[in-house]
């Protein structure tokens, strides 16, 4: 530690000697990270938040072998209160999949829409099988014909018709590596050309996921700079220099520009998490305004810039340099967890944080020997510990000083309160919700949910020891009851098997009589239906429901909601059915999208929060090493485990979801509460030093270090209030909780401190 | 169809016995000939024709699905109408089941199905020669041969595929609609007009499929496809296709290619 310190005053010395040259090696090393912005890549595939090697992922892959299934799928819905079946609506259908099959990255053979789809039928005692629509009705006769093929097919209600007739959809499956945005849009010009009666409304994962990358990187690029430039301007008024204020935003700049530019030179793809990384810095970089907070006053006092400068290193920097080791900690801890992103996110914010502690002890110093003197005494002048908000936070100090043991009684309620908070804390992630309520993707997602089947897709896999057993009538007969228990979960809307083709052939064989709309009682009949359907439909319509040696079935259930909860629905329906139905020898696992973002959703939430709990201890044991201590160790970290607990407690009563921008936020506390806690801890115990009336001591740390802890807060308060005007939702509620969690934990930091300090004294300073 | 039956039937003869037709006579030939006396090739020799038929469709992953059969055809007219039928083997599950297509180049074919479990003949309407055969990536219409006057096939050159001599030929449907594919090169063999290789390429322009004769023979003086392979290189899936104890000429009646005979099917069919 000794050695350390000496290294830095080196630093800092040398800044102040030769302080041009420091700034222009800074803009040198900076140019280095800045030429590697152009490499960037966009990754907002969740299923990138686990490895390939992930079992999750491997089966899915495997599944889609199985079953030759597309990795995405997007969903045109295409509406008409009228009801669709009529001839310009049809005429538009017929005209708009003939555009989407000449788009590039569509899978053209797959694509499922009425004239593309294929139904068998009987016709005139024959079996046909023919797209559902070959040609658009013009007879009233063959409207109804295709009314009545349309409502009597279980494999097209709720698919390819609403119950209500208002609603159809066209099925798109993109190639693997296609961009859904860019083909969302180029469907949207498509539309554009068809506008009716008729509405529109383009769904599904690929558009959700690609369209929220779009928009990931304007909002990067828009309110990372607009907070920047807000703070800018709070920097200015509480200094009135604007060479200062614009030294804060480049140390902040730099870093993010040093840590980003590592991160994409090093070839990491820019993930949701990591684009939260610039935010994040800033909030971290604020606190230099110690320095500058301890400067202004020091000038004024000494009266000599020099002198100024390396006193105030000397007295903050031990704080600075802690709170950079505690911060640096807690987010380097996140670098050993199991989900990339979060590692990813964790170091380079760990990496951004210590080249925001070297910049405290070399830029900022220089710049400050490059302020002329005549300006600095102008402006100090009005810095006094009689005036404004030092007044103020003294007063909040008395308060606390004379009524500890309320303080203390209140912040016992508020712990309870927030404890009662936590039970209530629903986990849970849906991807669609990121997205505003009124936004189209949102509108879209609705609209089909209402209408149609869902738009979120599962799959269950039922898996036999032998071949052929998905032609034994007994597993059927199983998986047709278990589709029925499972179309009872609140969130779905439709679940298709290889039992609605066995029993559809079978009716359409029987001459249509919907009595035979059943699950043969033979193996054989069953294999031959098969068969048939097979080799004379597109094979491919059966290989998404079974698999080559008919060992394994697939059941599709669709899902009206994006919430990972619908999905434990789904699971747990299936568990109890098991459990009380013994399946006839086959074994069941769950598949697809909705899956995977459960999965995900689970996994990333348990890593963050296991690397949390690591990262609060190794926090701690900072703390406690900082102030050689384990009573002040404790006595410091009380404010930062009260702001996370009540964070906590708030999500849990007003009902937020607890998802992944969530808990990425929390982990924002490990880089503020604990930044308060140490500057007036040690700025406490330095003024005790010189004052050894311990009252007296504790008023003085809540007015003036008090003062850059609220300074702190306030400009970033400020700052990240814009982020409420996003359009993303992740955005808006990191905006939000940055705002209380700043502001929270710089009063709690001085309100609890100095009661707990009052209260608890004999006891912590006993030793000395 | 009779137009060009008589001259091509003067131009097969030397085929048959397997003499070189002189390289300049080959030149001379327009790409729509060179379709035409491929056709008749492929799809029309000897008078009629049975094999045992193993197919083998294959997935990405390595899946596999047999399909074993004996096919029976008769031609009614070379170029024209043909009869099939076929008795399937394998899987199991389907054995005794039996087909019959009464193909017409210029209209829809004629299907019927025996399903053995119903006991019960069934017409199928078959208004898509593009849907696949028996779950396979050929087409009844690679199987059976499409109308050569459906496109303009235009030469576009000539080279070598595997040390043999070939037309290389681009296929462009007239209508659009009527076809898969967008446009489809054939390589023709210059000795026997057999296709050695084909591409077919989707409306888009993409590449979706690629047959090739594998293996190609003479039996009983006529050149046979004994292996081929049609690969969809968009899905990986592929169909490996073996023609077994092939036989020309037998004299099938026309009686065998009926209805009638698909419940209750002849042991020369079952074979």
């Amino acid at each position: 530690m000794k050695k350390e310190g000496t290294e830095v005053s080196r630093l800092t010395e040398l800044s102040v000697r030769y302080p041009k040259a420091v700034i222009l090696l800074t803009f040198l090393i900076t140019i280095g990270f800045a030429i590697q912005f152009p490499k960037v890549r966009i990754d907002t595939d969740p299923k990138n938040m686990l490895p390939a090697t992930s079992d999750v992922r491997v089966y899915n892959d495997q599944v889609e072998g199985w079953f030759g299934l597309h990795k995405d799928m997007m969903v045109l819905g295409i509406a008409n209160e009228k009801g669709v079946l009529n001839q310009t609506t049809l005429e538009r259908i017929a005209r708009i999949t003939e555009e989407i099959l000449k788009l590039k990255g569509v899978v053209l053979r797959d694509v499922a829409s009425f004239t593309t789809v294929d139904n068998v039928v009987v016709e005139g005692g024959a079996l046909a099988v023919h797209p559902l629509m070959t040609q658009v009705p013009k007879t009233p006769e063959e409207m109804e014909a295709l009314r009545s093929s349309l409502f009597e097919n279980p494999l097209f209600l709720d698919r390819f018709i609403s119950r209500d007739g208002t609603t159809t959809a066209i099925y798109i499956p993109l190639e693997e590596g296609a961009n859904g945005k860019e083909i969302a849009d180029r469907i949207q010009e498509i539309l554009k050309r068809e506008k009716g009666e008729e509405q529109y409304s383009l769904a599904g994962d690929p558009v959700a996921r690609d369209t929220f990358g779009a928009e990931m990187f304007i909002q990067m690029g828009l309110f990372a700079p607009i907070a920047g430039m807000i703070m800018f301007i709070a920097l200015f008024l509480m200094f009135r220099n604007l060479a200062l204020a614009a030294t804060m935003m480049v140390v902040a700049m730099l870093s993010t520009v040093w840590s980003m530019g590592a991160l994409i030179g090093l070839g990491y793809p820019v993930h949701i998490m990591s684009s939260m990384i610039p935010v994040f810095l800033m909030a971290i970089a604020t606190d230099s305004i110690h320095i500058f907070n301890e400067f202004y006053f020091r000038f004024k006092e000494v009266g000599e810039k020099r002198a100024a400068i390396l006193d105030t290193i000397r007295v903050v920097g031990p704080p600075v340099r802690y709170t950079a080791l505690a911060t640096a900690i807690g987010f380097g801890v996140l670098a050993l967890g199991g989900i990339i992103p979060v590692r990813v996110f964790g170091l380079f914010v760990a990496f951004g944080t210590l080249v925001i502690r070297l910049m405290s002890f070399s830029v900022l110093p220089a710049v400050m020997m490059l302020l002329k003197e005549e300006r600095l005494m102008k402006l100090v002048g009005r810095e006094d510990l009689e005036r404004g908000a030092s007044r103020w936070l003294g007063m909040i100090g008395k308060i606390s000083l004379e009524r500890s043991k309320t303080v203390v009684a209140i912040g016992l309620v508020l712990l309870t309160l927030a404890l009662v908070g936590i039970t209530k804390i629903r986990i849970n992630n849906n991807m669609v919700n990121w997205f505003k309520r009124g936004s189209e993707i949102r509108q879209a997602d609705a609209v089909m949910n209402q209408k149609l089947g869902g738009t979120s897709l599962a799959y269950l896999v039922a898996s036999s020891e032998e071949e052929d057993a998905m032609k034994r009538p007994a597993v059927l007969r199983y998986l047709e009851a278990l589709q029925r228990d499972l179309e009872k979960a609140s969130f779905v809307g439709k679940t298709t098997s290889v039992v609605d083709v066995v029993k559809r052939i079978n009716r359409v064989l029987h001459d249509d009589d919907p009595r035979f709309e059943t699950i043969p009682d033979a193996q054989d009949v069953i294999g031959q239906y098969l068969f048939l359907f097979a080799s004379s439909a597109k094979p491919r319509d059966l290989d998404t429901l079974v698999d080559y040696p008919f060992q394994k079935a697939n059941i599709w259930v669709q899902l009206k909601t994006w919430d990972a909860v619908g999905m434990r629905e789904v699971l747990d329906r299936i568990r109890v059915y098991t459990a009380a139905h013994p399946p006839p020898g086959v074994t069941f696992k769950p598949a697809g999208i909705a899956y995977f973002n459960l999965v995900w959703n689970d996994e990333v939430l348990r890593d963050m929060v296991r690397m949390f709990i690591i990262a609060l201890i190794l926090v701690f044991l900072v703390l406690a090493a900082s102030f050689r201590s384990l009573r002040w160790g404790a006595i410091s970290f009380i404010p930062l485990l009260f702001t996370i607990l009540l964070i906590y407690g708030v999500v849990g009563f007003i009902g937020k979801d607890f998802d992944m921008p969530i808990s990425v936020l929390s982990t924002l506390s490990l880089g503020m509460a604990v930044d308060f806690a140490i500057h007036f801890i040690r700025r406490f115990h330095q003024r005790l030093a010189v004052d050894s009336d311990v009252k007296e001591a504790l008023l003085w740390t809540a007015a003036r270090p008090g003062k850059g802890i609220m300074r702190n807060a306030v400009l970033f308060a400020i700052a990240f209030s814009v982020m409420v005007f996003a359009s993303l939702t992740p955005y808006i509620v990191v905006g939000l909780f940055i705002v209380s969690l700043m502001l929270v934990s710089a009063l709690l930091t001085i309100i609890s401190l100095t009661a707990l300090i009052n209260l608890f004294h004999p006891f912590l300073l006993k030793k000395g | 169809m009779r137009k060009f039956v008589t001259p091509l039937t003067v131009l097969l003869v030397p085929l048959a016995l397997g003499l070189r037709p002189s390289p300049v006579g080959a030149q001379t030939l327009s790409g729509e000939e060179i379709m035409k006396r491929s056709s008749l090739a492929e799809f029309y020799p000897g008078d009629d024709m049975k094999a045992r038929v193993l197919m083998r469709l294959i997935t990405k992953d390595g899946g596999e699905r047999i399909r074993e059969m004996t096919m029976l055809r008769k031609n009614l007219q070379e170029g024209g109408d043909q009869r099939y039928f076929i008795y399937f083997h394998r899987p199991a599950d389907v054995r005794e089941m039996t087909f019959l297509i009464w193909k017409s180049p210029r209209k829809d074919d004629d299907r019927w199905l025996f399903i053995p479990a119903l006991k019960l003949v069934k017409r199928i309407a078959a208004n898509d020669k593009r849907s696949s055969f028996v779950g396979s990536d050929f087409s009844y219409e690679d199987v059976s041969g499409r109308d050569v006057e459906e496109d303009s096939h235009k030469l576009l050159r000539e080279e070598k595929v595997d040390g043999k001599d070939a037309f290389v030929i681009e296929s462009v449907p007239k209508d659009p609609a009527s076809a898969d594919f967008g446009k489809k090169l054939s390589w023709i063999d210059k000795v026997s007009f057999i296709p050695l290789k084909e591409e077919y390429y989707d409306r888009r322009g993409d590449l979706s499929r690629v047959f090739s004769a594998d293996e190609v023979k003479q039996v009983q003086g006529l050149w046979t496809i004994t292996k081929r392979t049609m690969k969809n290189v968009q899905t990986g899936h592929r169909t490996e296709v073996t023609f077994q104890e092939v036989k020309y000429n037998l004299k099938l009646s026309d009686a065998l290619f009926t209805e009638r005979y698909l419940k209750n099917p002849p042991p020369e069919a079952v074979r």
